[in-house]
C-alpha cells in the first residue's frame, strides 16, 4: 500500500477549506484571518510539491519556494497595516469595519 | 545577453531606477530631495512607457520563455507607464498640503509599476503570480499610506485581507493547472489542452480567473473597491482606478486567449456572469452616493464590466476593443481625479458631491472640464467614450452575445444618472463657497484630458495611429 | 509500511492542528497551532522527498513569520474574550460553504489521479534536493530570483513607511558628532579673577 497524489491533494484540500472558513467564521479578529491566510498558501505549497514529485519535475518546488518567498513579505506587510489601524482605533474587530458592506 | 535583457529593459530601467537612484538619493538631507526623487520616478516611468518602442520589435521572448514583450505588453505598457508618471505629478501638491511628502511614496509607485510590467509581459504561472503580487504588495501599503488617518489604514486593511484571499484562490488555480497540465509555462498549458485533459485544467482556469477579476474589482468580488477608494489618499485612489485596471485586465485577455484559446465556452460564460454583474452592480450602487470618490468606485465597477464585453467575443476585434475602451478610461479617470484634487475650500479637501454645487458661478473652468469627462463616461457622441463604447460593444455584437450588450446599454443608461445629477448640481444648483484657486498642475491636467477626450473623438489623425497601435497588440495575440 | 503510516499521523497533525488555529479562543493558542500545521506540513514535504523546502518551511515559517505573528499578537492590547462572539452565529452557513468547497476541491483535484503514486525516487543526475535547487534556481530561474527580491524590498520599505515614527525630543547618539568634537567646542577656559566672582 502507498499513498498516492489523491492522499497529499485531499489533504491540501482539506487545510484550503479550513483556512477558507476561518476567514468567513472569524470576522472579529484580523490576526486570526491572517493566519488563515498563511493557511491558505500552505495548502497550495502543499498541492505544487505534490505534483512536483509525482510528475519528477523541478518546477513545482520552485514555485513552492517562491510561494514562501512572497508569503512572508505579505505577513510583513499585513501586520505593519494592521499595526498601523490598531493605533488609530484600539482595536482590531473586522466586523466594525464591515469587510462585507457594498 | 543583449538578446537575453532587451525584451526586459523596460523593467531593468524601473528597477534601478527605483532601488539604486530614487533610495540612494533619499538618503540625502536635502529640502529638494521629495522633489527630485519625484523627477526620477517620472523620467523612470517615461522611459519605461517609450523603450519598447525602441528596442527590436521582434525579439520578444526571454528567460526561456517566462517573460514576453510583444506589441500587446509593449502597449499596456506605455497606457501603464503614462498612468503613473501622471500620478505621481499629480500626487505632489496633494502630498504637501496633508504633510504626507515623504519620498517612499515614489518609490513604492514606481514598483507598483514594475509589478504591472511583469504581469503583462507574463508567459508562465511563475511569471504571474511575481508580478501580480509585486503590484498588490505596493498597492496595499499606497492606500494605508496616509497612516495617521483611521479611514485610510483601514482601506489598507481591507485591501489587504481580500488582495490575499484573492491571491490564494489564485495560487491554488495555478497549482491545478500545473498539476493537470504539467506545465507551468502557457504554451505547454495550451499543448495540454490540445491532448485529453483532467476536470483539474478547467477548475484551475475557474479559480484563476477569480483571483484576477478580484483585480479589476469585478462583481462579486468588488466588495472592497468603495470603502478602498474612499479611504486612499486621493492621488492614490485616481491612480487605483487606471493603471492596475489595466495591467489586469489585459493579463486576463491573455491568459484567456493564450492558453486557455481552446477552453473558450467555459470562459465565455464566466466573463459574461462577471461582466453583467459588475454593470447591474455598478450602476445601481452608484445612485445614492453622495461622496464623489465613492462614486467614482462603483463607477469604475461599471466600467470594468464594460471593458469585460468585448472579451467575450473571443476575437481580434474584442481585443482591440477592450484595449480602446480601457484607454480612453484610463485618460478619464487621470482627469476626473485632477478635477477631484482642486475641490479644496479654505479648511482643506471636501469629497462630497454636493460641495460642486453650483461650481459654474464659481470656478467656470474646472465646471466644463469636469462637465466634458462626465458626459464622456455617459458615452455622448462626439467625446471618446462614445468611441470606446462603441467598440467595446460591437465586437460582442459581431459574436452574437445579445442580451449582454443590451444589458450593458441600460446600465449605461441608468448609470447616465448619477453622471448627470453631478452636471445638473454643478450648473443649476445654488452655488457654494467656492474652491481656492488649484495649483497650475492639477488646472492643466484636468484641462488636456478633457482636451483629449475631445480630440480622440473627432480628429481622425490622433485616431488612427492609436487604432492601428491597438491592432497590432490586439493580433499579437492571436499569432 | 512506515511511509504510510507516518503519512496518516502527520496529514492528521496538520488538519486537526489547522482546525484549531481557527477554532481556539486565544490568538496566541492559535499562532501556536499554526506552527505545529507548519512542522506536520515541513513533515509532509520530507515524506515527499522536498527536503530543502521542509527546511525553508521551518525557517522561514516557525522562525521568522510566526514570531512575527506572536509579537504583533502580544503588542496589540486587545480584549480577545469580546472577539469569539459571533464565531458561532457564523458556524452552521460557514460549515455548508465549506463542505461543498471541499468537495468540489476533491472532485476536481483528487479523483482524476486515483492510482498514481507520489514517491521521491532519487534524481537520475544523482543530485540531492538541495543541488537540484541551487541549479535551477540561478540559472533558469535567476529572474524570478531578481524579482522576488525586490518583492521583499518592498515589503520592507512598505513596513518601515508605515511603522517607523521619528519623535522628536528624543536624544540619539551621533558618533560623528562626537568623533568630529574637539576640546575647543567642548571647555572653555575663564579666567576670573580673584575677588570679582563669577559675574553672577
Amino acid at each position: 500500500m502507498t499513498i498516492g497524489l489523491t492522499e497529499y491533494l485531499t489533504v491540501a484540500a482539506i487545510i484550503f477549506v479550513i483556512g477558507t472558513f476561518g476567514i468567513f467564521v472569524n470576522r472579529k479578529n484580523v490576526i486570526i484571518i491572517m493566519m488563515c491566510i498563511e493557511l491558505l498558501l500552505l495548502a497550495v505549497n502543499i498541492n505544487f510539491v505534490a505534483f512536483a514529485t509525482h510528475m519528477g519535475d523541478m518546477a513545482g518546488q520552485i514555485f513552492a519556494m517562491f510561494v514562501l518567498t512572497v508569503a512572508a513579505a505579505e505577513a510583513a506587510v499585513g501586520l505593519a497595516i494592521l499595526v498601523v489601524y490598531f493605533r488609530n482605533r484600539g482595536d482590531i474587530a473586522v466586523e466594525d469595519i464591515n469587510l462585507m458592506k457594498g | 545577453m543583449w538578446m537575453t535583457l532587451q525584451p526586459v529593459l523596460g523593467e531593468i530601467i524601473l528597477a534601478i531606477t527605483a532601488s539604486q537612484f530614487m533610495l540612494l538619493t533619499g538618503l540625502s538631507k536635502s529640502k529638494k530631495r521629495p522633489d527630485l526623487i519625484r523627477l526620477m520616478a517620472v523620467v523612470g516611468l517615461l522611459a519605461f512607457a517609450f523603450v519598447g518602442f525602441v528596442t527590436d520589435r521582434n525579439v520578444t521572448e526571454t528567460f526561456g520563455g517566462a517573460f514576453i514583450n510583444d506589441d500587446f505588453a509593449r502597449y499596456v505598457k506605455l497606457i501603464i507607464g503614462l498612468a503613473g508618471a501622471a500620478a505621481i505629478v499629480l500626487s505632489r501638491n496633494y502630498l504637501r498640503s496633508e504633510r504626507l511628502d515623504q519620498y517612499e511614496f515614489s518609490v513604492l509607485l514606481v514598483y507598483a509599476v514594475l509589478g504591472m510590467g511583469i504581469m503583462v509581459s507574463s508567459n508562465d504561472l511563475l511569471t504571474l503570480y511575481i508580478g501580480v503580487e509585486m503590484q498588490a504588495l505596493a498597492l496595499y501599503v499606497l492606500a494605508a499610506f496616509n497612516r495617521d488617518s483611521l479611514r485610510a489604514s483601514e482601506a489598507g486593511l481591507k485591501y489587504f485581507v481580500l488582495g490575499a484571499l484573492s491571491s490564494g484562490i489564485l495560487l491554488y488555480g495555478a497549482s491545478l493547472i500545473y498539476g493537470y497540465s504539467g506545465s507551468l509555462r502557457f504554451d505547454g498549458i495550451a499543448l495540454a489542452l490540445q491532448g485529453d485533459y483532467g476536470p483539474g485544467l478547467v477548475g484551475g482556469m475557474i479559480f484563476l480567473l477569480c483571483g484576477l477579476a478580484f483585480k479589476i474589482s469585478a462583481a462579486p468580488f468588488h466588495m472592497w473597491t468603495p470603502d478602498v477608494y474612499e479611504g486612499a489618499p486621493t492621488p492614490v485612489t485616481g491612480f487605483f482606478a487606471g493603471a492596475p485596471k489595466l495591467a489586469a485586465i489585459a493579463l486576463i485577455a491573455r491568459v484567456l486567449y493564450e492558453p486557455f484559446g481552446d477552453l473558450a465556452e467555459g470562459w465565455t460564460l464566466a466573463l459574461m456572469v462577471f461582466a453583467g454583474l459588475s454593470m447591474v452592480v455598478g450602476a445601481l450602487g452608484g445612485l445614492m452616493q453622495t461622496n464623489i470618490k465613492r462614486l467614482m468606485a462603483y463607477s469604475s465597477i461599471t466600467n470594468m464590466g464594460y471593458a469585460l464585453v468585448p472579451l467575450t467575443a473571443g476575437t481580434l476585434a474584442g481585443v482591440a476593443g477592450m484595449l480602446t475602451f480601457m484607454t480612453i478610461y484610463v485618460v478619464t479617470v487621470i482627469g476626473v481625479f485632477a478635477c477631484i484634487l482642486q475641490m479644496r475650500i479654505r479648511n482643506g479637501i471636501v469629497e462630497q458631491i454636493s460641495d460642486l454645487s453650483g461650481l459654474a458661478e464659481t470656478n467656470k473652468g474646472l465646471a466644463i472640464t469636469l462637465t466634458v469627462m462626465m458626459v464622456s463616461l455617459i458615452g455622448i457622441p462626439p467625446f471618446a467614450g462614445f468611441w470606446g463604447k462603441w467598440f467595446a460593444f460591437g465586437p460582442a455584437i459581431g459574436a452574437g452575445h445579445y442580451f449582454i450588450v443590451v444589458l450593458a446599454l441600460v446600465a449605461s443608461v441608468v448609470g447616465a444618472f448619477y453622471y448627470l445629477r453631478i452636471i445638473r448640481l454643478m450648473w443649476f444648483a445654488e452655488a457654494n463657497e467656492g474652491f481656492v484657486a488649484a495649483p497650475r498642475i492639477e488646472r492643466s491636467f484636468s484641462l488636456v484630458s478633457a482636451v483629449l477626450l475631445l480630440a480622440m473623438g473627432i480628429l481622425p489623425f490622433i485616431t488612427y495611429p492609436g487604432l492601428n497601435l491597438i491592432r497590432d497588440a490586439a493580433s499579437s495575440l492571436f499569432g | 509500511m512506515l511511509p504510510v503510516l507516518s503519512f496518516y499521523l502527520i496529514s492528521s497533525v496538520a488538519i486537526a492542528a489547522a482546525f484549531m488555529v481557527v477554532a481556539s479562543r486565544n490568538p496566541v493558542h492559535s499562532v501556536m497551532f499554526l506552527i505545529l500545521t507548519f512542522f506536520s506540513a515541513a513533515g509532509l514535504f520530507v515524506l515527499m522527498g522536498a527536503e530543502f523546502l521542509a527546511l525553508l518551511l521551518v525557517m522561514v515559517y516557525v522562525g521568522a513569520v510566526a514570531v512575527l505573528f506572536l509579537f504583533v499578537v502580544m503588542m496589540l492590547d486587545v480584549d480577545f474574550s469580546e472577539m469569539k462572539r459571533g464565531f458561532f452565529s457564523y458556524f452552521p452557513m460557514g460549515g455548508v460553504v465549506a463542505v461543498i468547497l471541499l468537495m468540489e476541491l476533491i472532485v476536481i483535484g483528487g479523483s482524476y489521479f486515483a492510482d498514481s503514486e507520489v514517491t521521491p525516487e532519487p534524481r537520475a543526475d544523482g543530485l540531492s534536493n538541495i543541488e537540484a535547487f541551487g541549479n535551477v534556481l540561478f540559472t533558469d530561474y535567476a529572474f524570478f530570483f531578481e524579482a522576488s527580491g525586490l518583492i521583499l524590498l518592498i515589503a520592507m520599505i512598505g513596513a518601515i513607511v508605515l511603522t517607523l515614527r521619528h519623535r522628536t525630543g528624543v536624544r540619539r547618539q551621533d558618533i560623528t558628532k562626537q568623533v568630529s568634537r574637539t576640546r575647543k567646542d567642548g571647555v572653555e577656559l575663564v579666567e576670573i579673577e580673584s575677588g570679582a566672582g563669577t559675574g553672577e
